[in-house]
């Protein structure tokens, strides 16, 4: 005989959901030797999509972006929402709207290299200013907080590097922001040196570099790389030969270099066996 | 042998009056003018583009509102079909006759998916006629960057459709299972509404308590994927269409496309357990 108890209402419904749950739990076992290899096929061309930046999509309303419709439109109104942030100097909201837009939509490089300059460039700034001014603000405190956002700038290029690994741009970025706003040069130097060795680097990487070569008293060397540089270099106008031929020129002249010895830019280029090469410039 | 065709016929019946219920609903025929009104604006929300390419952004903006129209069509489609027939009386009048309630519930399932195969397929040709048009306009012009060809596989438009519509499919399946034991319209929605986001971002759950030590949390949350299916694994656009070098195995597509109706099926007979004691 069945107790009044088992025949309750309540039971019952509970009993049909505990079966429910089970059957839909034993198929997700029997399943997931189906879901787990197609799962790791998808899951490896899709845009990461973690928990902090759900967290902060659901806060902006923007379900939708992360649910897998409209995450390029999604993050673009973001990117556009964001620049009223950015103008009210919100740093907090700012912070959490670069994390979302790079995270919904991480395939364009204008989100990630923009959103390192404000933070490395801008927000230091900001700082500053709240902090009652240049003037009023040490030159130590200031370098301390250009440091700290530099920081902040190098780890949202470095993820950004995860996404385009192939990316001159980026790594060149990382080189600017040494340079402009931290002026450390070798800094700056090693990394325009790794651009400048990227196939799809602009020309201008390779210029940069020697000339940071040069303000690090390593002239020697400066004139060595813009000489191996200018022969491998193609014709074309935007590979400014002239101007390297001419900085060629300023460096033999600060070496003293005898003028039977300076570099003939006549020449035909040797053949360099590409194993043998130091600075890879023929993609450029 | 005769019995099982006789009621094949029946849920053919079934069906074919379902879907042509469905695509006489206005709301069907609101909304897929909307979605294809929206995805030939996409040229016009391009304006709003920051760095990806126009082909990559249309291509992204079809895919959207084939999930986002497609998901609520699915939804609420499914509902008002399963309800019109009890709140008319005509589910009465049907399972009256020798109709059983897993025929009604495949009937209805398989109305439903029709409408979404309507509506899918009209999605994938408008989007490729879209991307066909701006291609051509844009080889015309820049001749010089289309030297290997074409850069769309359109085939694969359609391929990502076709998976759209096996998740359509299990967001239908699960649908009639909640409005199987629900007693109102909205409720069936708000529920199939809430599962939709569940099963669209459990891997995230999955991925995130993955490397935690073993808990109460972590076992609930492998507990839920498990329970609830990952819609997640449909969301194949970025191997699609563009990427040539690493496109989708078939291997894939048959797991996936696998994962789907066996879902979809166990969706239904879970439907039908609880409707079968239902009072109608």
């Amino acid at each position: 005989m069945q107790s009044p108890l088992s025949q309750h209402p309540l039971v019952l419904r509970l009993r049909r959901i505990s079966v429910t749950c089970a059957v839909l739990l034993l198929l997700g076992v029997v399943l997931r030797p189906v879901e787990s290899p197609a799962w790791t096929e998808v899951k490896a061309g899709q845009p990461e999509l973690n928990l902090q930046a759900v967290e902060g999509a659901l806060g902006q309303g923007l379900v939708l972006g992360v649910l897998g419709g409209f995450r390029t439109i999604m993050a673009d109104f973001t990117w556009i929402r964001m620049n009223a942030v950015w103008q009210r100097r919100d740093r907090a909201k700012l912070d959490a709207m670069i994390r979302l837009v790079t995270t919904l939509d991480p395939r364009p490089e204008f989100f990630w290299v923009n959103s390192s300059r404000i933070v490395a460039y801008d927000v230091p700034h900001w700082r500053i200013d709240e902090e009652g001014g240049y003037d009023v603000v040490s030159e130590e405190r200031q370098r301390d907080l250009d440091v700290e956002q530099a920081e902040q700038a190098f780890q949202l290029l470095a993820r950004a590097r995860e996404f385009h690994p192939d990316s001159p741009k980026l790594v060149l970025e990382t080189g600017q922001i040494y340079l402009n706003r931290l002026k450390d040069i070798p800094n700056a130097a090693k990394w325009f040196l790794k651009a400048a060795e990227m196939p799809g680097a602009p020309y201008y990487a390779a210029r940069i570099y020697a000339d940071l070569l040069r303000q690090m008293d390593k002239s020697q060397e400066a004139y060595n790389y813009l000489k191996q540089l200018h022969q491998t270099l193609p014709d074309d106008p935007y590979a400014q030969k002239g101007i390297v031929l001419e900085r060629i020129r300023n460096l033999e002249d600060d070496l003293k270099i005898p003028y039977l010895l300076r570099y003939n830019a006549d020449q035909i280029a040797p053949v360099v066996n590409p194993s043998e090469q130091t600075y890879p410039f023929n993609e450029l | 042998m005769s019995a099982v065709v006789e009621s094949i016929d029946r849920i053919r019946l079934i069906a074919g009056n379902t879907f042509l219920e469905a695509v006489r609903q206005k709301f069907f025929n609101s909304l897929l003018l909307i979605s294809i009104a929206l995805l030939a604006s996409s040229t016009f929300f391009q304006q709003f583009d920051f760095g990806t390419g126009e082909l990559k952004f249309i291509t992204d903006f079809g895919f959207g509102a084939l999930f986002f129209f497609g998901s609520i069509l699915s939804i609420t489609a499914t509902t008002q079909l399963f309800f019109n027939e009890i709140e008319n009386r005509t589910a009465l009048t049907m399972l009256a006759k020798p109709v059983y309630k897993l025929e009604f519930l495949a009937g209805k399932f398989l109305g439903a998916h029709m409408l979404m195969l309507c509506f899918t397929l009209v999605i994938s040709i408008v989007l490729a006629g879209m991307l066909y048009w701006r291609e051509t306009e844009l080889m015309a012009r820049l001749g010089d960057e289309f030297t290997e060809g074409r850069l769309i596989r359109y085939g694969d438009i359609f391929i990502f459709g076709f998976l759209q519509w096996l998740k359509f499919g299990v967001l239908a399946a699960i649908t009639l299972f909640v409005a199987s034991f629900s007693n109102t319209n909205l409720y069936t929605i708000v529920v199939s509404f809430f599962v939709l986001i569940i099963c669209q971002l459990q891997y995230i759950a999955r991925d995130a308590y993955s490397s935690m030590e073993a808990g109460v949390g972590s076992w609930l949350v492998k507990v839920l994927g498990l329970i609830f299916p990952n819609f997640q694994l449909f969301n194949v656009g970025e191997q699609l269409v563009f990427n040539v070098e690493q496109g989708l195995p078939t291997v894939t597509l048959l797991q996936i496309t696998a994962y789907a109706l066996v879902y979809t099926v166990a969706f239904i007979l879970l439907g039908q357990v609880n409707f079968r004691r239902r009072e109608i």
